[in-house]
């Protein structure tokens, strides 16, 4: 039989396994029984701490969306040009995905499901590495006085299509495709080929050798 | 008088920029001259006060109004 919990324990035991569930099954793939039953606790137990299966879900979502990682020591480490600080900064976000792959499955279940969950993730997540791409390269541009031919929010797309898909192959598929390369290694690649795919459009702008 | 000597406007940014303009604002001033930072980050609260601890300048105060946070860091 469940042991008797206090009120706050309850309720996050409840948000610990609704999380595994949801990042395993996906929002439409739980049922409130099923939640309820691993807990080893009735229905009306979980109704008592949340309404709903939404709400339940939302609350998951806000926690994990809450859950941020601390990239003040990598940001203030040296040396600090753009291409160090991004690599290091990647290499925490990676190093947390690895530790808790729920957080990206359930952004990948709930991107078919939910735009909202998408945006919830995007805002959380991806945009400190957006805003620092885009804000580097802004820079990078008004020091050389030449507007870059790359938008750099096109850039920002490429990179967290690039590192999600890298995450979703390491730390979710566990694919065998990329087994002899270590994570670190394989986001250490991929930044190096963001960082070439940028500089050199730098190298060539203002040329239109390709028009 | 004037709190500050400099502003940041770190509005709609997600760390770790905020953090990274931050240093590089106070490095244009002197010591014991304060930066004001304004941000919407609630992530920004905790990183500001690691920035502190780390870099050894003084975080004087910080508010919150309408989603809206407002530092007066004092450079070391």
């Amino acid at each position: 039989m469940a042991k008797r919990l206090k009120a706050t324990e309850r309720r996050a035991s409840i948000l610990a396994v609704a999380k595994v569930l949801f990042a395993d099954k996906g929002y439409h793939g739980v049922a409130v029984d099923e939640i309820a039953s691993r807990l080893g606790v009735s229905p009306a137990v979980l109704y008592r701490h949340f309404p709903s299966k939404e709400a339940l879900y939302s609350e998951v979502l806000d926690t994990l969306a809450a859950q941020r990682e601390n990239y003040v020591d990598a940001a203030l480490q040296n040396p600090d040009d753009f291409a160090s600080v991004l690599l290091r900064i990647t290499l925490v976000f990676a190093e947390s995905v690895a530790r808790d792959p729920d957080y990206l499955k359930m952004e990948l279940l709930g991107s078919l499901e939910d735009a909202q969950v998408t945006q919830q993730f995007f805002e959380s997540r991806w945009k400190s590495f957006t805003d620092y791409i885009e804000y580097s390269m802004r820079e990078q541009a008004l020091k050389d006085g030449l507007l870059s031919q790359i938008n750099p929010r096109v850039a920002g797309l490429m990179f967290q299509g690039m590192v999600r898909e890298a995450l979703y192959a390491k730390c979710i598929l566990h694919s065998s495709r990329y087994q002899d390369i270590a994570l670190p290694d394989l986001i250490t690649q991929l930044v190096k080929l963001f960082l070439n795919a940028i500089t050199d459009n730098n190298d060539s702008k203002g040329e239109n050798k390709h028009e | 008088m004037n709190t500050h000597q400099a502003e940041l406007d770190a509005r709609g940014m997600n760390c770790p920029l905020p953090i990274l303009k931050a240093k590089k604002s106070l490095s244009a001033l002197s010591a014991g001259e304060v930066l004001q930072i304004r941000a919407t980050d609630p992530g920004s609260v905790k990183d500001l006060e690691a920035f502190c601890l780390q870099t050894g300048n003084e975080l004087l105060s910080s508010s919150e109004v309408d989603g809206e946070f407002i530092f007066l860091l004092k450079k070391h």
